[in-house]
């Protein structure tokens, strides 16, 4: 048997007070003494919605007073936010509470960020369990470096009235929404998908590849199982859809062109977060009244994976406050309705007892009701791998969407298919050469 | 007497040519004139010697650690990996249209805003009334922060709103909204960079034109009056009289606008973000890509740096043509 030193007693003993009483801690749902007088700079994105941030930084500062602990929040936009990271830990200083939103960096600072186990665990047991695709953005091999806060799904919004007219059914397949564009585009109502450098691209066009059976990766994230005949499909059915049922404005839209061809009473379908549901209901109230949603559309085996957007909490190992940070986490996943109702039913929580109907603000509202299944179908881009740095490279430089817009354009489907691997292969090859 | 006066001219000639050199032997080497003298000079010149060491210098010697090496935004310890990052970088079809788009952005931008810099210069110089407001306004876009002009070039090319195409579709220069003659100016590849030039044109040219002017005021009018009496018309005036003389001044605007041309990231990133396809996408928009937002520190740097072979050989020209014109 090994020599316990003096040195190797004390320090594990002292960690394993340490783990104890943050876990009684957290699990009594008091702030610890050592709390007190403390001050926790956290940083997260500028939502989506305006009023989620006032509430947030409301919570987050009624929980300092109670607490003891003085609560800074700063939001930036989330294309800002790679750039804040990459100087803060160059620094090896910044926020005690970090938030990763549209870009999930987990993979790259995981070294440095702390084991999050002690507070995911106890959530997960509490609420009956993480949803299957958390681990993705908060997971690097089968270890907690993030905590889950919420995703926003992306559904199909689509005009009741239009189809209705046209005697079309539900749009609950891709190839229905095919139909409907195709029909009402020769009423004036065409659909529109970005083929352009957006997130809504990325969104959108994954999870039409998803449904259509195609996967990026296989489960571990090592292998590009791209190439295949699903892929080819997916291309094919991509190239109808556009050639049928949209115009060539879509090349050059952004994250908020569709909510603005929804809102403007053109569009008979869009396929986005449920922002553009809002803006549509505060900017054409008629056309809102009419405007139904749906998780997602099934493919042609009937699969159905909602491509979301999801964000997680870190903590920096040299952030100067991990115990409150910690504390506020657990207490806002404890406050989940709150931040929902606050979202306007944007965000959505990972933890599956906060499933349970009806749930805020989604529940109450009929055409938003289908919505609270979601977590069932939902993926985030690697599926089925993890979103790994390769896996963020491949986002970060488009090469689905540009694959989508390259046959859009005509290009030649399996040199479409050879050139978007041999991109994607060449950025995973990078990091395991690495 | 006459000798004796002439031997001591050279006697006393001799013994102050050996007091100077006893003195000069005598005196420190650093305290010596010529020393002095250089050493106040280099004195004077170290501040800004440091501050391009140190602002400049430092950071592209760190750049170029970072491209030959695997460095990530999230691992401190970076390996040496030669030029493998460069190789990549030359293995993406990405790099390539990114290379060229570059090209094409930063030279056709160039001589849109020779041409029209040129011309707003001449036009602002002749006497009207009303020309302090005039050019006041003229400079309005290089004063406009970047985010807020590109945002409004964003909706005036928006593909449904487009105030530019509504304005033409009702004066019946292009077809309806929803027709294929309605461009849309973010989303045609052409069109796109087209666009995206016009934006940096549109902020820049202002730039050249003040520059042009601060030159033309210092041309002496009595040379153009005497160009003008040996019968040469405006053109042989421009190009064998102003150009000449203003030529420093121009060269150093030329260099000027070309950096900030080749490494402007933000109206391409706010207009199309390097869409469609990449149709837009330029190095320093890639490299951001690469490096920042998906932390590939080290490639990004490889990518970013094929700035500086580029930017070289024009910088070198356009000095030593300078430095020629100085003698």
């Amino acid at each position: 048997m090994a020599e316990l030193t003096r040195r190797d007693f004390m320090r594990v003993s002292g960690t394993a007070l340490a783990g104890a009483s943050i876990a009684t801690m957290l699990d009594a749902r008091q702030a610890p003494a050592q709390n007190r007088g403390t001050t926790l700079r956290m940083i997260t994105w500028s939502h989506f919605v305006p009023a989620y941030d006032q509430w947030f930084d409301k919570f987050a500062r009624e929980w300092g007073e109670k607490n003891g602990v003085k609560v800074l929040v700063d939001h930036i936009p989330n294309l800002e936010l790679p750039a804040r990271y990459a100087a803060e830990f160059a620094a090896g200083a910044g926020h005690d509470l970090i938030h990763f939103a549209a870009q999930i960096l987990t993979g790259h600072y995981y070294k440095n960020l702390v084991d999050m186990g002690d507070v995911a665990e106890p959530l997960g047991k509490k609420y009956g369990g993480w949803m299957e695709a958390a681990t993705s953005p908060a997971q690097v091999n089968g270890a907690w470096y993030a905590v889950p806060d919420y995703f926003v799904p992306i559904p199909v919004l689509w005009r009741k009235d239009l189809l209705d007219q046209a005697n079309l059914a539900t749009p609950d397949t891709w190839d229905k929404l095919r139909i409907a564009a195709r029909t009402l585009k020769a009423k004036g109502h065409p659909t529109g998908m970005q083929f352009s450098h957006c997130n809504d691209a990325n969104h959108n066009w994954r999870a039409v590849l998803y449904c259509f059976g195609a996967r990026e990766t296989d489960p571990s994230g090592q292998y590009i199982i791209l190439d295949s005949k699903e892929t080819r499909e997916t291309l094919r059915f991509a190239k109808a859809l556009y050639d049928e049922g949209m115009t060539p404005e879509v090349f050059s839209w952004d994250d908020a062109s569709d909510n603005r061809y929804l809102a403007s009473g053109v569009a008979c379908w869009i396929h986005d977060a449920i922002s553009a549901y809002r803006t549509t209901q505060d900017t054409n109230p008629e056309v809102y009244k009419s405007t139904y949603v749906l998780p997602e559309a099934a493919g042609p085996a009937g699969e159905r994976k909602n491509v979301g957007e999801p964000t997680v909490f870190a903590i920096w190992k040299f952030g100067k406050n991990p115990v409150a940070a910690k504390e506020l986490i657990t207490y806002l996943a404890d406050h989940q309705v709150e931040a929902m109702t606050a979202s306007r039913g944007f965000n959505m929580p990972f933890l599956r007892a906060q499933y349970k109907k009806p749930m805020p603000v989604i529940g109450e509202d009929p055409k938003l009701s289908p919505m609270q299944d979601i977590e069932k179908i939902t993926a985030f881009a690697g599926y089925p791998g993890p979103m790994s740095p390769p896996a963020q490279e491949v986002v970060t430089t488009f090469v689905i969407p540009d694959m989508f817009t390259r046959v859009a354009r005509g290009q030649n489907i399996d040199e479409t298919v050879k050139w978007g691997v041999g991109e994607i292969r060449r950025i995973y090859a990078k990091y395991k050469a690495a | 007497m006459a000798q004796l006066s002439a031997r001591g001219e050279r006697d006393r000639s001799a013994a102050l040519a050996i007091e100077v050199a006893r003195r000069a032997a005598a005196t420190p080497w650093w305290r010596r004139v010529a020393v002095r003298r250089y050493l106040f000079g280099y004195t004077l010149l170290a501040p800004a010697v440091l501050f391009v060491l140190v602002l400049v210098g430092l950071p592209f010697l760190f750049s170029l650690y970072l491209a030959m090496s695997d460095a990530s935004v999230g691992d401190p310890v970076a390996r040496f990996v030669g030029l493998e990052n460069f190789r990549a970088a030359l293995q993406s079809s990405a790099f390539w249209s990114s290379l060229r788009n570059t090209v094409v952005f930063t030279v056709g931008a160039a001589i849109c805003k020779a041409l029209l810099g040129t011309t707003l210069a001449f036009l602002l110089m002749q006497p009207f009334r009303g020309k302090k407001v005039v050019r006041a306004l003229i400079v309005m876009p290089f004063t406009i922060p970047i985010a807020v002009s590109a945002l409004g070039w964003k909706w005036m090319f928006d593909s449904q709103f487009s105030v530019i195409n509504w304005a033409l579709s009702r004066l019946h220069l292009i077809g309806e909204f929803g027709t294929a003659g309605w461009p849309v100016w973010l989303g045609q590849p052409g069109l796109a960079l087209g666009s995206v030039m016009f934006v940096n044109v549109w902020r820049s040219f202002p730039f050249g034109a003040i520059v042009l002017m601060a030159g033309l005021t210092s041309v002496p009018p009595e040379v153009i009056d005497a160009a003008k009496v040996d019968g040469a018309n405006f053109l042989q005036r421009f190009r064998k009289v102003i150009v000449p003389m203003i030529a420093p001044i121009l060269f150093v605007g030329g260099l000027f606008d070309t950096v900030f041309t080749l490494s402007d990231l933000s109206i391409v990133y706010l207009l199309t973000n390097g869409g469609p396809d990449g149709a837009t996408e330029i190095l320093p928009t890639l490299a951001y890509q690469v490096g920042i937002k998906a932390g590939a520190l080290g490639r990004g740097a490889a990518i970013s740096l094929f700035l500086f072979p580029l930017l070289l050989p024009a910088m070198i020209l356009l000095l030593r043509n300078l430095r020629r014109r100085e003698w």
